[in-house]
């Protein structure tokens, strides 16, 4: 019987879910290696300038110790022997060289590593390390450094334009506003770092947490100047990123040089306060949003201006702007991205980059102009629903945003929503409701996938993909039971390892169109070779109109005749099929606007004197294609609701600017929300097909989830009180 | 963290004994906020001594109240029947402060001597004159939004971070000390002490002395009292403001009052002249108003924590309001 | 200069010795190595060591740890029982959650010497044999996690809850669990494996 929770749009349980609740999933610190050792960074204490000298002597002959690491006797990097900045493996490797000079860019880089043989010794000799320093001042703060914005090499972010410049400013009813997103650490709760053992003078296998093993493969190998295929990368289990594994860290690097340096196997794993310093943050960013409408609501135009912190010694760039230009109908649209260069080290995307940064002030300003309006903020998104992309002048692949806009106001309760701000109480506290749009790029990339089908009937399905949290496994396995009519406990999928066919970054949101794509194609591949070797009773149908269930082929006319796959290995002699197939997208991408589209709506409680608001209710609506797996997407859709509570309530990474260090880098005092600050969630799929994206019709979630959250609270919070928060994060301070 | 010595006491003497000894050494009781601090490098003490084991860890009824030993643990008093039924505002303290496994492990002794959560004495590379005597204040500056706004000085503007001490200085509790020289007891409204030109000294336990019970007298104030804390988030974060009010009531007119703020100093913050000042009033928001008015006399904000200044206030009513069961 | 430090440092040691038969006979090295004269610190370290008896998922373990050990590393990084995690080593996310004698604690503050003669219970140990507990049978079920990292931590704290009699409502479990950090934000469907296993009414 088939079981339509195995399939493509059911409710599996994760196929790790076992090894995950037993504890017995390896993460990369987990592994045991014989003769590890470990290591522990030593960070600078400055924010700019050079080490004059470094003093490794205590340290050194601290109990334990096997080396101190630093720029003075570091083994040299092949890819580093010029001045240049790193450039390798396409952005993707560490932008600063690790332990190559003595130049410091923000507090707390790490300056030499000690390895001792374990892991009390290492942390303990790392505090006998001390530096002297040449310092030089210092820029750390967004603020007064705005004027030092620079235009970015990248393309896709230059100064855009469409109709006439500002023409909101013409407009009979207008916005014009500053909002302000503070530095947000992704901090998933493993901590970074890497186990690395060097098998040979060139080849090396790396315990990692990465988005993508190939791409740490790709990255080690152009810095060590070795053969790709002499690094082995190992990932099956990623204790969450959202973001901050998409590229090898100098810490990495550093761990890398110091398995050659004392030839044994390292293990770094760096401390939480280190997760705020060394691994990457969403940016704090100024933006500032013009819009203008006529009193109808007709959008006349939208500008928008982002300026975004960055380090000085790399660009980092998000689509901070980019939904300006096309989420809505609007003849008149510019935008301007400029990276402000700090002392401090480069952020990296972080869950909905950019997009959720951006989307909380064009969705703030949208709901602002609502009320100047006198209008509905749905009704004013409607009314400017763009019937196709007008950025790129195409039609929309799939576009429900307006069915998601229904489903939502009608299970959040939207009629309930006061008309009127700080209008309405409940239990003594001021209610409001608001919503927000979010949107996200449909993307697909290249990917492989290596199938085998055995001769005892079971299937496994190979590719290096990763699964920081989403369930890439479980969707496979059910991909690959709806082509291939197998239950899924007869399917195996296996990531997260180098050695699997090409997969690309888990980033993006593109897992499931791009591995899921090349899962379905091997399978298909693997289908038409049962059909060729089954013998003359299949082959007069056409192939495109067998059935595949139950792990036979079968006639569509004739029940019996029908042939299991094992049937047809031992027939024909075989151990094993085997296929391995790549899937690329094809020319769609030209043809069509490919987005994703959530939409959230929240409901708050704020306490009328504390200032402390609640989020009592919150919905997620997402127009994400297909939903291959209801159940794993939708805690995915959750958990982005969750993670936008925290963007809109709490989290805000601060910087004493005197210093340059962070001042609440840890858990206790960066706040994350926790399960008490979290409502009942109900998430809502279109769950309509995307004809033109991939087989399986499926658009991304992961960044969706997030996008327009933040945003949709901050409107509930004007609903409920009558005061406009535009700076991140809502704390009661700001309320009161 | 450095390497130490680690014994383990079975009776209060001999702990005193050894700590008399080493006089560097450190009694460790859960460890929930020690260990912290060692493993960054604030504290580094050659020795510890185990104390976790002492029976100190009874809560008792005595003659005119409860003895709460020392060594209890967070959680076994917020349960305990005698604290739920007679002292219901300790037992919301607790629970307000920490998470369930901190609570496990914390115990009440350990709870009063909790350092200050202020992120320059956290970090051995900022200026602090509460870690390090003379290297300045790195918060009256800098990012100071959990500060202090009664109470500070120049040398330090540091908060104590306990919910449980603001229930327990509301409630007229005492602390019992056992030192080399035999037992004395410390009202808990001197137990902490102010900054001064002294922010290294958070309270006035000798040096060479183990706090051994906390006691609390019988009170009025089990059916009309409530610990109100204000947080970033829902739970598991330390008091922006927090608020006990305990309110003994005739009716409507307040007999006796007890009131006591966290977050805004460096000790638990009992406000006595405002009780005083309730005490015949009738309840009200008004009365509350001008209590709360009242509690603010001498506070004094820095650039990141003004808003305390109103938060504090309203934090005051709506904490009375509550325990006069006054909410909408 | 070498040498009289040296003979502080075993001065120091001896006293120590003294004082710890005074107070609770901790044993602690060979004698032969503190007569050792050409004791350094290097040799020395691994005789800092000090005996420890623990009960971990039932098994008995006689074990040398330095006082400054946490708990969490000695399971993790000495045997080898990795399911309890880091996650942020100061006590501020849960993900290191274990039980005491029974009581959840977070392992990461904790110091190894101090749990003496405790049982100690970790995720690994929650399962009999091949059979899930019911609240990881929950968890799976409503989806409790992504990641999967915090999720030990999760199940312990989870358990533990209901032992306390802290899971009577929504609003009780989401408080008595605000201990456990979920970046992933699976709170809502962790709420639901928790309330699913109260109601079954199965001994936990």
């Amino acid at each position: 019987m088939k079981n339509k929770d195995e399939r493509i749009g059911g409710r599996m349980s994760r196929v790790d879910a076992q090894l995950k609740v037993t504890g017995a999933a390896k993460y990369f610190a987990e592994f045991e290696v014989p003769n590890l050792v470990y290591g522990v960074l030593v960070p600078s204490t400055i924010t700019k300038g050079t080490i004059k000298s470094l003093d490794t002597k205590k340290a050194e002959s601290a109990p334990g110790v096997l080396a101190v690491l630093s720029y003075l006797n570091a083994p040299k990097t092949p890819a580093y022997q010029t001045d240049e900045p790193s450039k390798t493996s396409s952005g993707r490797g560490p932008g600063m060289k690790a332990f190559h000079d003595n130049k410091v860019y923000f507090n707390g880089q790490p300056i030499a590593m000690v390895v001792a043989n374990t892991f009390e010794r290492a942390t303990y000799a790392a505090s006998l390390v001390t530096a002297q320093y040449e310092k030089s001042s210092h820029q750390t703060e967004l603020k007064s450094n705005l004027d030092k914005g620079i235009t970015p090499k990248s393309k896709s972010l230059q100064d855009y334009q469409r109709g006439k410049k500002d023409a909101y400013q013409t407009a009979p009813v207008k916005i014009e506003a500053e909002y302000i997103q503070p530095t947000e650490v992704h901090n998933p709760m493993e901590l970074h770092g890497i186990l690395a053992q060097w098998e040979g003078p060139d080849k090396i296998t790396v315990y990692a947490k990465t988005q993508g093993v190939k791409m740490t493969q790709q990255v080690i190998a152009d810095t060590f100047k070795i053969p790709k295929e002499n690094v082995s990368v190992h990932s099956q289990f990623v204790g969450g990123a959202f973001g901050m594994s998409l590229r090898v860290w100098p810490h990495e690097i550093a761990t890398i040089l110091a398995a050659q340096k004392v030839q044994r196997p390292v293990k770094l794993v760096i401390t939480r306060d280190q997760m705020f310093t060394i691994a990457g943050y969403r940016p704090h960013t100024h933006q500032k949003v013009g819009i203008g409408a006529n009193k109808d609501g007709k959008f006349v135009g939208i500008s928008h201006w982002a300026n975004v912190q960055n380090s000085n010694y790399e660009e980092f760039t998000e689509a901070t702007v980019g939904m300006t230009r096309f989420l809505y109908r609007s003849p008149n649209v510019n935008t301007t991205y400029r990276v402000v260069p700090l002392d401090i080290c480069t952020p990296i995307p972080m869950r909905g980059p950019g997009e959720a940064t951006g989307a909380f002030a064009l969705e703030s300003a949208i709901d602002e102009l609502s009320y100047a309006l006198n209008m509905d903020p749905i009704d004013l998104r409607m009314k400017n629903y763009p019937e196709k992309d007008p950025e790129q002048d195409l039609p929309w692949s799939s576009n429900h945003v307006r069915e998601a806009y229904q489903l939502g106001a009608d299970k959040i309760g939207w009629s309930n929503r006061p008309k009127e701000p700080r209008s309405k109480k409940e239990n003594g506290m001021w209610i409001g409701y608001g919503m927000a749009t979010g949107t996200f790029g449909a993307h697909r990339r290249e990917a492989t996938a290596r199938a085998q089908l055995k001769a005892d009937g079971t299937l496994l399905i190979q590719s290096a993909a990763s699964d920081i949290g989403p369930g890439t496994g479980t969707a496979m396995v059910q991909i690959a039971a709806e082509v291939m009519g197998m239950p899924a406990d007869q399917i195996k999928f296996e990531l997260g390892e180098t050695a699997f066919p090409y997969a690309p970054i888990q980033g993006g949101s593109a897992t499931v169109a791009s591995v899921g794509s090349a899962v379905h194609e091997a399978c298909m591949a693997l289908r038409q070779q049962l059909v060729e070797l089954s013998g003359n009773a299949l082959k007069k149908a056409k192939v495109d109109t067998l059935v595949y269930e139950e792990g036979r082929v079968r006639s569509p006319t004739d029940r019996s005749a029908s042939i299991a796959y094992t049937e047809i290995l031992k027939r024909n002699n075989l151990p094993m099929l085997e296929v391995t197939k790549e899937a690329k997208p094809g020319e769609e991408g030209k043809k069509f606007a490919m987005y994703s589209f959530s939409v959230h709506f929240v409901k708050v409680h704020v306490h009328p004197t504390t200032g402390v608001v609640r989020v009592k209710h919150a919905v997620a609506v997402a127009d994400a294609g297909t939903i291959v797996n209801h159940k794993t997407a939708s805690s995915q859709m959750m958990g982005g609701a969750v993670g936008g509570i925290g963007m809109a309530l709490q989290e805000e990474a601060v910087i004493d600017h005197r210093y340059g260090r962070y001042i609440n880098n840890d858990l206790a005092n960066y706040h994350v929300p926790v399960n008490a600050d979290i409502p009942d969630i109900d998430v809502l799929f279109v769950d309509k097909k995307d004809p033109y994206i991939n087989p399986m019709g499926a658009k991304g979630l992961g960044e969706i989830a997030i996008i327009g959250m933040a945003p949709a609270i901050a409107n509930a919070v004007y609903n409920a009180t009558g005061k406009r928060i535009r700076e991140l994060p809502i704390t009661p301070d700001k309320l009161i | 963290m450095k390497a130490f010595q680690y014994v383990r006491a079975n009776t209060a003497k001999s702990a005193l004994e050894a700590l008399a000894k080493d006089p560097s050494a450190q009694f460790i009781a859960g460890g929930t906020n020690l260990v912290d601090l060692m493993k960054r490098g604030v504290t580094a003490p050659d020795k510890l001594i185990d104390i976790s084991r002492l029976p100190l860890n009874k809560i008792e009824k005595v003659a005119n109240g409860v003895r709460i030993g020392a060594m209890s643990l967070n959680s076994q008093v917020a349960d305990d029947k005698l604290i739920l039924e007679k002292w219901p505002l300790l037992a919301q303290a607790l629970n307000a402060g920490a998470s369930a496994q901190l609570r496990n492990k914390a115990t009440v002794g350990g709870n009063m001597l909790q350092r200050t959560r202020c992120g320059y004495f956290y970090d051995t590379e900022m200026p602090c004159n509460k870690r390090q005597p003379g290297t300045g204040c790195g918060a009256k500056e800098g990012y100071n939004r959990m500060h202090a706004i009664f109470g500070t000085s120049e040398h330090c503007i540091a908060v104590h971070p306990s919910d449980m001490c603001v229930a327990l200085v509301a409630l007229d509790a005492a602390v019992v000390v056992q030192g080399p020289k035999g037992e004395r007891t410390i009202p808990f409204t001197e137990f902490h002490r102010l900054p001064g030109d002294r922010p290294e000294k958070d309270n006035t336990l000798g040096k060479d002395e183990l706090i051994v019970a906390v006691t609390l007298p019988d009170s009025p104030y089990t059916q009309h009292a409530h610990y109100l804390k204000v947080r970033d988030r829902a739970s598991y974060a330390f008091a922006l403001v927090s608020v006990a009010a305990a309110l003994e009531l005739e009716g409507k007119t307040i007999k006796s009052a007890r009131l006591a703020m966290g977050g805004v100093a460096h000790k638990p913050w009992r406000l006595q002249e405002v009780e005083k000042a309730l005490v015949g009033k009738t309840v009200s928001e008004a009365t509350f108003q001008q209590a709360a008015q009242q509690a603010m006399a001498g506070a004094r904000a820095f650039e990141y924590n003004a808003f305390k200044l109103k938060l504090a206030p309203n934090t005051i009513v709506e904490a009375l309001k509550m325990a006069a069961g006054l909410t909408a | 200069m070498k040498t009289s430090k040296k003979t502080i440092e075993n001065e120091a040691r001896r006293d120590f010795l003294k004082q710890s038969s005074v107070l609770s006979a901790l044993v602690l090295s060979p004698e032969k190595a503190i007569k050792d004269p050409n004791w350094d610190e290097k040799i020395a370290a691994p005789f800092e060591k000090v005996p420890l008896k623990l009960e971990i998922n039932g098994v008995k373990h006689t074990l040398n740890v330095e006082p400054r050990t946490t708990l969490l590393d000695l399971l993790r990084e000495q045997l080898h029982l990795t399911g309890t995690k880091k996650g942020c080593d100061y006590g501020q996310c849960g993900a290191c959650t274990v039980h005491s004698d029974g009581q959840r604690i977070n392992s990461c503050l904790t110091l190894a010497v101090t749990e003496e003669g405790k049982k100690i219970t970790t995720i690994e140990g929650l399962a009999k044999g091949d059979t899930l507990h019911p609240m990881q049978e929950a968890f799976v079920k409503h989806d409790g996690f992504q990641c999967g990292y915090c999720t030990p931590g999760q199940i312990m704290s989870a358990v533990a809850c209901i032992r306390e009699g802290h899971a009577n409502s929504e609003d009780e479990i989401r408080e008595y669990m605000s201990g456990n950090i979920c970046r992933c934000g699976a709170y809502p469907n962790i709420v639901d494996a928790i309330m699913d296993v109260k109601k079954g009414g199965q001994t936990v």
